[in-house]
């Protein structure tokens, strides 16, 4: 009789409400993450325009360069001279021929034929202080080395 | 006693609801800590080969390419646009001319005849890169303002040779 007295002591909450709106946030929160803008460096502070539309048809394989600025915590900029963000590390404009030359192999390597460069588009993020001639250069390297797919990344303005 | 348990027992079977929810919680805090709120991103595709003259193919009615050319001081900053041999000037408004200037050669949107007209951008090395973005912008289209739809002008962009460096000049 005594353990009766203490199971009926037990109060039990309905969880069901509180599951309902914890699984609607998840969802949410599922949804409106996107994993795939994960090769965009924060860093780059992209010129902003109306007409910028996300392309209708995704390239097969694209190659993002993020080219910026070191900034500091205010954002003004730290060196005047833009770099390129790289797999962690920052390249100056002017020495990054192996970089894109390695990644011209791996693309080789896994689609097995030269053709595959044809396919990738070479997606330039770069800040809207860069000097133009710079990305025209950058634009330039890329071409000796194969690529001939080019778009240029900017912000939609609200 | 026997009894009326294993009467109450078959009939309501327990889901335990503790570890789901511990799960389902450390799913959201995942998902909550991974939000970053982007803004939507847009393309702009330039035709290739910069500098190399376009192969202009011999049934190809004769258009000419459009020049925007983009001079600019030593700190990048904007000092003149030009289409042709037009100077437009070098504030907001020098681009909206420019828009309208591409829709007085192409006479009207969408005009097939003018589809495959190139514009090219020549523009200083030290020009900041935003001004180009606005360059190409205004040459591919606008926003019509009662539609909020977006009237394509142009769609091939080219790039001049590049320029060299003020220093090196």
């Amino acid at each position: 009789m005594a353990k009766r007295k203490s199971d009926s002591s037990v109060i039990e909450p309905d969880m069901t409400p509180m599951i309902d709106i914890v699984f609607q946030l998840l969802t949410f929160f599922m949804i409106v993450s996107n994993f795939e803008n994960t090769k965009a460096d924060e860093r780059v502070k992209l010129p902003q325009d109306a007409l910028a539309k996300p392309p209708e048809v995704k390239p097969k394989d694209e190659l993002v360069l993020n080219i910026g600025f070191i900034r500091n915590s205010a954002g003004a900029k730290v060196d005047p001279n833009p770099v390129l963000f790289y797999a962690g590390s920052d390249i100056p404009l002017d020495k990054i021929r192996p970089e894109l030359e390695q990644e011209k192999r791996l693309f080789v390597l896994k689609a097995g034929s030269e053709k595959v460069l044809e396919d990738v588009a070479v997606i330039i993020r770069a800040d809207a202080d860069v000097p133009t001639g710079m990305v025209q250069d950058l634009i330039k390297t890329c071409q000796d080395i194969g690529y001939t797919k080019f778009s240029l990344k900017a912000t939609q303005e609200e | 006693m026997k009894l009326t348990k294993r009467d109450s027992g078959p009939s309501k079977v327990e889901i335990p609801m503790a570890p789901m929810i511990d799960i389902v919680f450390q799913l959201l805090i995942f998902f909550m800590l991974n939000l970053k709120i982007v803004a939507p991103e847009g393309n702009f595709n330039i035709n290739m080969p910069i500098g190399a003259p376009s192969q202009s193919s011999p049934e190809e009615p004769n258009l000419p390419d459009i020049k925007v050319g983009l001079k600019s001081d030593a700190n990048g900053n904007l000092t003149q646009l030009t289409l042709g041999q037009k100077n437009l000037g070098n504030d907001d408004a020098a681009f909206d001319r420019l828009n309208a200037e591409i829709l007085k050669i192409i006479v009207r949107p969408g005009n097939p005849l003018t589809k495959d007209v190139e514009v090219e951008i020549a523009a200083d090395y030290e020009l900041h890169y935003k001004y180009v973005i606005r360059a190409v912008s205004k040459c591919t289209g606008r926003i019509d303002p009662q539609t909020k739809q977006m009237v394509r002008y142009i769609e091939k962009i080219k790039f001049a040779p590049p320029g060299k460096p003020r220093g090196e000049a």
